[in-house]
């Protein structure tokens, strides 16, 4: 499984945890977690790139893949501790202006609560 | 119906190479010359008229010596009001999205459009194919020379042999590497005055800066160093694109010039791009103030007095209101404008299924006159602009809308605010991914059936329908390309090998065969009906959410049709009751696309309309009455 996924603040958040590349080769897998995790419910994401370290178009598109349907029911996908060559692509496409960003999985987790 | 294009006349032998001046030379007719006179007074004052006007009149006695007695003869029966019919459909390409090795782009684009598309679009709008340094085109180094990469003038003219071509004209600013600029920033004392020019940042008070519209979030002040030390210029769109100053009137008489030269290499229209920003005003927003449309309307006129096959199109993705301004008075100003609007809002029905917003506004379209009309387009090289429709989609429905847009792998573009916060301005997708999700696993059927009810809508509005190249094909996003060459844009500016796209077009596997094979059938069944010529009268039908309804009819209430569009995925049955739209009468509709045939008893024609299908249907017998 490339993508571990863990259960926050009492089932209510849900972090994904990506590897360290994330391309077209696994993206359809994350999106399929995403679509998943959405049939349950589950509106509140929060992506973990901490340990990400490359990710092409598809794995973009991956990320943000659920945003429209996870806001229309009260969620949001969120995103934490991404690296400056991640950074540096969310900017590149405008992507920081559609998705939080977060320093560390923990505050992306508490962000949801605020 | 005869038109002038029927004339067998070869538009490629309208002007000489070389000015003839053994002809007697062009007599500016009064009424031309005091509407010149009166607008270069208004921009540049009454005193200095004396001084600029003589330099106008040698500019338009120089390109008139161009003209060709067959082009004076043929202008003599030129109709203002058939310039647009139900034929033209726009083809909006750059001149070198389609590739192949060892030829010039334009040849391969020429030879495929003279193979395909001949007898289906009539018009091509080949994007900048001047030389430039960046913005795809949009950086003009040289706005009288064809970028030896992509061609030369003369393979311009050869795809004149089929078809009438759009040029444009970026005329709002030019590439820092042109000679223009090289010039300013040698301190040339001729080129000093024709860009926006500072010496401090101070010189721009934080509250005009707060005023200033535009579309993008870098300075607008870019530093260069000159001969004489460092200058702030003015960039509204990047720091290789310099503004120019038009309240420099040699400029303005520069621009006109290279206005008639594109009329002299085969241009039919004429785009203005980014004509919102031409005149720069420090205290005011600086898009469309009265002086640009003052210059829009001076070039309207020119041509008029001398080319007056010749049309303007304004490009300026701004509010409805503002965007529609630019037809002045439905006969002084461009004789075709952008419907900016229509895309965000063909895109919204289809994401929510509901056809309402866009009823309701297609509703409010007035016809400016029988000599303007509406450039009705989905894509174009740049994204679908969401300018138009702010006063039309709440926020939330906008934000909701770009959201989708993201979901379908697609971008959003920004723009600061007065307030220094960012708005979307465009949203960065080809129409094929905006209309349909890759991911949802839809049989292909279903996606092009969708896709080609979108474009639909599009064929049967008034106006003249143009279609981006992707858009003709189907294509999907190219992200890999946006972080290529860094820049949203490129999703949906590919280019495309020849061999492979050839065996796209005859493979049933493809999208692109479905899609080219669908809109061909449907360009060629609108270009038959005289109820779809931009000057025919339309009616908005409100009969249900999911429906958007359109009834065309010819101005002689001789032919009628009656348009509907499923924008749902549901079954609709419908009820309408046509005298309450104005149409009197029992008779018959026949299908033009299906061939099934339907009847109105009792002032009412009943049926059901399948997802996503597209009805135009044709009364077959006089028997009817239009209330206008």
């Amino acid at each position: 499984m490339n993508f571990p996924t863990h259960l926050m603040n009492n089932g209510e958040v849900v972090t994904i945890d990506v590897p360290r590349r994330l391309t077209s080769e696994i993206s359809g897998e994350l999106k399929k977690i995403m679509k998943e995790f959405l049939e349950q419910e589950k509106y509140k994401i929060v992506i973990n790139l901490e340990k990400t370290k490359y990710m092409d178009s598809s794995g973009l598109g991956a990320i943000v893949s659920k945003i429209a349907a996870t806001r229309t029911k009260g969620g949001d996908i969120r995103l934490a501790a991404p690296q400056q060559t991640i950074i540096d692509l969310l900017e590149l496409t405008h992507i920081n202006q559609i998705v939080k960003i977060y320093d560390t999985v923990e505050e992306a987790v508490k962000s949801f609560k605020e | 119906m005869k038109y002038q294009e029927d004339m067998i006349v070869d538009r490629r032998n309208f002007h000489y190479t070389e000015p003839d001046y053994t002809r007697p030379v062009l007599q500016i007719p009064d009424y031309f010359s005091q509407r010149f006179k009166n607008k270069l007074t208004f921009l540049y004052s009454k005193s200095r008229l004396d001084l600029i006007y003589p330099e106008l009149e040698r500019i338009l006695k120089v390109y008139y010596a161009h003209k060709t007695p067959q082009m004076i003869e043929w202008e003599k029966s030129f109709d203002p009001e058939n310039r647009f019919t139900e034929r033209d459909v726009i083809l909006i390409t750059y001149g070198d999205l389609i590739r192949t090795p060892n030829q010039k782009p334009l040849r391969t684009l020429s030879q495929l459009t003279e193979t395909y598309l001949r007898n289906v679009i009539n018009t091509l709008h080949i994007l900048p194919f001047f030389p430039s340094s960046s913005d795809r085109g949009f950086a003009v180094m040289d706005f009288e020379e064809v970028d030896p990469n992509l061609g030369t003038w003369d393979d311009i003219l050869e795809l004149k042999k089929d078809f009438k071509l759009m040029f444009d004209g970026v005329f709002n600013h030019v590439s820092s590497k042109s000679r223009w600029f090289q010039e300013f920033l040698n301190q040339n004392p001729q080129f000093l005055d024709f860009f926006v020019v500072f010496s401090t940042k101070q010189q721009l008070s934080p509250d005009q800066l707060r005023l200033i519209v535009r579309p993008r979030t870098t300075p607008i002040l870019t530093e260069f160093c000159t001969l004489n030390g460092k200058r702030l210029v003015w960039t509204t769109f990047s720091q290789d694109q310099i503004d120019l100053n038009y309240h420099n009137p040699h400029v303005l008489l520069k621009m006109i010039e290279i206005l008639l030269t594109y009329v002299r290499r085969g241009a039919d229209i004429i785009r203005l791009d980014a004509v919102t920003y031409l005149w720069e005003e420090l205290g005011t927003s600086c898009v469309h103030l009265e002086q640009t449309h003052a210059i829009i309307k001076l070039f309207r006129d020119i041509l008029d007095a001398v080319a007056p096959h010749v049309a303007i199109i304004t490009e300026t993705n701004v509010p409805h209101k503002e965007n529609i301004r630019y037809f002045g008075n439905g006969k002084d100003e461009a004789q075709m404008v952008y419907n900016f609007a229509l895309p965000p809002l063909v895109l919204y029905s289809f994401q929510n299924e509901n056809a309402k917003k866009l009823t309701e506004w297609a509703a409010s379209l007035e016809k400016p006159s029988n000599e303007a009309t509406f450039f009705n387009f989905l894509d174009s090289h740049d994204g679908v602009g969401v300018m138009a429709v702010q006063e039309i989609l709440s926020q939330e429905e906008m934000d909701m809308m770009a959201l989708r847009v993201v979901e379908h792998g697609g971008f959003i573009s920004y723009r600061a605010n007065p307030d220094g916060s960012l708005s979307p301005y465009e949203l960065n997708i080809t129409w094929f991914s905006a209309i349909n999700n890759e991911d949802a696993n839809e049989p292909m059927e279903l996606q092009v059936k969708r896709y080609i009810a979108s474009r639909a809508i599009a064929l049967v509005l008034m106006g003249v329908p143009g279609i981006y190249l992707h858009g003709f094909l189907g294509s999907k996003n190219d992200a890999d390309l946006v972080i290529e060459e860094k820049s949203t844009r490129s999703i949906n500016r590919k280019t495309l090998n020849k061999k492979e796209l050839l065996r796209s077009l005859e493979n049933p596997e493809t999208t692109t065969y479905h899609v080219t094979r669908q809109l061909v059938r449907l360009i060629e069944i609108r270009k038959r009906q005289r109820a779809f010529h931009p000057n025919s009268p339309q009616k908005i039908l409100k009969v249900a959410d999911e429906i958007f309804g359109v009834i065309r009819y010819t101005m002689d209430h001789q032919e009628i049709i009656l348009t509907l569009t499923n924008v749902s995925s549901k079954r609709v049955p419908l009820t309408i009751n046509l005298k309450a739209w104005g149409i009197l009468g029992n008779h018959h509709w026949h299908d033009l696309l299906s061939k099934r045939s339907f009847k109105t008893e009792n002032n009412q024609i009943s049926l059901e309309v399948d997802p996503y299908q597209i009805l135009w249907l044709k009364a077959r017998n006089g028997n009817f009455r239009i209330l206008d």
